[in-house]
């Protein structure tokens, strides 16, 4: 094992590769075991002692064993990140960024210069990596180890590339679950948050993109993986479009700092979320039929041509939502797509090509997938699948593009909810900033005018 | 709690037939429809010899091929098939240690309806004792500990069993002795545990120990054929 492999993480050896290891390399315990409390000192878990329990008085963590077993039997190996980089890398990136994304981008690079803990709520759509590229350049030309993290894989492999481009001149690591490649020793690392688990004090920079995206929002190993891989002296900036209590709790507290990013590139607000409250949806639907406010708005759709999303529940529901569509509208084609549907990449093309003007859809589209100039229907919003996040999320699909900036957002309810509410709150929160932030634009340009 | 398997919720159905046959309550670890995943072998059509699952209770072809051995035969509890891999991936080689509860109880109903004089489980050897930290097999029946009188020679952990092809799996000479202090088992029934029945070798060799030691008949009980 060579030293740099080593530098800023904590790793899981085999006894035979424990057996060679560089001078200096320190062991650490994995778990920490003291009266009826287990802890796994890797992943952060409380363990239940019942659970973690292994015969002859050995214990091991049930959380991460994805990256390997750690227990009473195994150690963690280390070495202190010591930034060996040479060939400093500079920006290739030749894009420009909006005002107010310049803003933005100082406001981020001031964070990381000042080793600042900091969110950056930018609403959906607002251009967020690009944002980061000044930040990173100079953390990079300092010789800072900087890692881009997300609990998403999809959203890591969107993600490095764009990175890899932005920063031609250096290799970006690339570290998730799927990835079969070895780890190599890299000045930018671009990861899931699951992989942080293996880092100890590496990084000076640590981005956690999408920090709130399902099915990681409430894990509170992700605060405990951020903590460990970032260096004492370190940076963190989270990025997201719905920042969950937890983080607006922090930033009540001091522990983080702020700034929005309420507009959009082409500086339209966010499409306000309308709710209809109908208790009988579904069972209208169990007969085939759907609910008047539905049929008024696909009727519309029928003759404008719009392209649509309806989001249910549950799997089992979509075909009984698109029977039910078919029956009123023969000649409007649409599909069904699930998360686990082994179709789905094709039927998602399908939409986009404009083969078909509807999809009928769980949750999983939620993010990453941009068409231009939809509205969308989210039939159940009351349902506890959709989290605040998701609604948020669902929401931002509508008005991406320049030539379309607005559009509707239905969302049927069979009761109040209080996460419909929320969602909406959030909306109206980004949108009231953005419309500040259009006046103080307008007088700009209005006195750039004089 | 959630499934073991699935990390889903479980939920907990209380029957007014349960609740009347006052019998302890077991709760599941795993849901029902992981549950349904792991396909039970009818023992009236299964191989007499090796406990496969077939349509007709006849000796299987790969059973043809050992010695006819009046003393022995094999019971096994459920089809190797692609849930069953996966639970002893997640079980055996990234050591859930708490995946035992799976099995446990099935198990040892089982045990109970066999007539045996002494239970004795494949060890596990040294090194892996080391790494993994248990046996799978007593994990299912006991502390997760060897039961110390049925031992593996040092020489068998060379090459490890994945890693041999059929033929070399069957010539490999016997990977077991009894240590100096273990149970009479003279005129006794044993019944001997393993996780897997694949080529019979492993517990055809345990079974020759125990007969050579003066056992009357030996019963495997494997979880998967
Ligand atoms: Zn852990
Ligand atoms: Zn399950
Ligand atoms: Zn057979």
């Amino acid at each position: 094992m060579q030293a740099k492999e080593l530098y800023g993480r904590q790793l899981l050896l085999t006894p035979v590769e424990a057996q060679q290891l560089p001078a200096g390399t320190q062991k650490l315990p994995a778990l920490k075991v003291t009266g009826q409390q287990v802890q796994c000192l890797r992943c952060g878990s409380q363990l239940q002692r019942r659970w973690a329990q292994l015969p002859d008085h050995h214990y091991y963590c049930y959380q991460c064993l994805t990256l390997g077993r750690v227990s009473t039997l195994t150690s963690l190996y280390h070495l202190p990140e010591p930034n060996a980089f040479t060939d400093l890398p500079s920006l290739t990136w030749d894009g420009q960024l909006t005002g107010p994304q310049t803003d933005c981008a100082n406001r981020v690079k001031a964070a990381f210069q000042a080793r600042q803990r900091h969110l950056l709520w930018a609403v959906t759509g607002a251009g967020k990596t690009e944002m980061l590229f000044p930040g990173l350049a100079w953390a990079l030309q300092q010789g800072l180890r900087v890692a881009v993290a997300s609990p998403r894989v999809d959203v890591c492999l969107e993600l490095a590339p764009r990175l890899q481009a932005a920063f031609a001149t250096t290799t970006v690591a690339v570290l998730h679950g799927r990835q079969p490649a070895p780890y190599v020793y890299r000045q930018l690392t671009v990861c899931t948050t699951h992989q942080l688990l293996r880092f100890r004090e590496a990084f000076d920079v640590l981005v956690i993109d999408e920090v709130d995206a399902f099915p990681f929002a409430a894990n509170p190993r992700l605060t405990y993986a951020v903590e460990h891989a970032v260096k004492p002296t370190g940076a963190v900036l989270y990025l997201t479009a719905t920042p969950s209590r937890e983080l607006l709790q922090q930033v009540k507290r001091g522990q983080l700092t702020i700034s929005y990013l309420p507009l959009r590139f082409h500086r339209h607000l966010l499409p306000k979320i309308q709710v209809t409250l109908a208790p009988k949806w579904w069972s209208h639907l169990q007969h085939g039929k759907l609910i008047k406010p539905v049929q008024r708005w696909l009727t519309q759709y029928a003759t404008s041509g719009r392209r649509f999303l309806i989001f249910v529940p549950r799997i089992s529901q979509l075909a009984i939502v698109q029977a039910a569509i078919q029956r009123m509208f023969p000649k409007m084609m649409g599909l069904t797509v699930y998360s686990a549907d082994p179709e789905r990449l094709d039927k998602v093309q399908q939409m986009r090509d404009q083969q078909v003007q509807y999809l009928v859809t769980t949750t999983i589209l939620e993010r990453g997938v941009t068409l231009p100039g939809i509205d969308v229907i989210v039939l159940g919003a009351d349902d506890a699948v959709f989290s605040t996040a998701a609604l948020v999320q669902i929401a931002g699909r509508v008005g991406r593009s320049r030539d379309r900036p607005t559009g509707a957002v239905h969302m049927v309810c069979a009761s109040h909810a209080r996460h419909v509410k929320q969602a909406q709150r959030q909306i109206n929160l980004v949108n009231r900033k953005g419309q500040r932030l259009l006046n103080e634009l307008s007088t700009l340009s209005t006195t750039a005018n004089h | 709690m959630n499934c073991l398997l699935c990390q889903r919720p479980l939920t907990t159905k209380l029957t007014l037939k349960w609740v009347l046959s006052w019998q302890p309550i077991v709760r599941p670890v795993v849901c029902s429809l992981c549950w349904q995943g792991f396909r039970p072998i009818d023992r009236q059509t299964a191989c007499p010899d090796c406990g496969r699952a077939q349509l007709q209770p006849q000796v299987c072809r790969d059973c043809r091929r050992w010695p006819t051995q009046t003393q022995f035969y094999n019971q096994a509890l459920f089809e190797y098939n692609s849930a069953m891999q996966a639970y002893f991936k997640a079980y055996k080689f990234q050591g859930d240690f708490r995946l035992r509860a799976v099995f446990q109880a099935r198990l040892k109903q089982t045990l109970s309806t066999i007539k045996a004089d002494v239970v004795v489980a494949i060890p596990v050897n040294p090194a892996t004792m080391q790494t993994r930290g248990f046996n799978q097999v007593t994990g299912w029946l006991a502390a997760g500990e060897n039961d110390g009188w049925l031992v593996t020679l040092a020489t068998t952990k060379a090459i490890k069993q994945a890693t041999k092809n059929r033929q070399d799996r069957l010539l490999t000479t016997q990977p077991f002795q009894l240590a100096a202090e273990h149970p009479d088992l003279t005129g006794k029934t044993v019944v001997i545990v393993d996780d897997v029945y694949t080529t019979g070798r492993t517990i055809r060799y345990a079974a020759m120990v125990m007969l050579e030691n003066g056992a009357k008949s030996v019963i495997g009980l494997t979880v998967a054929r």
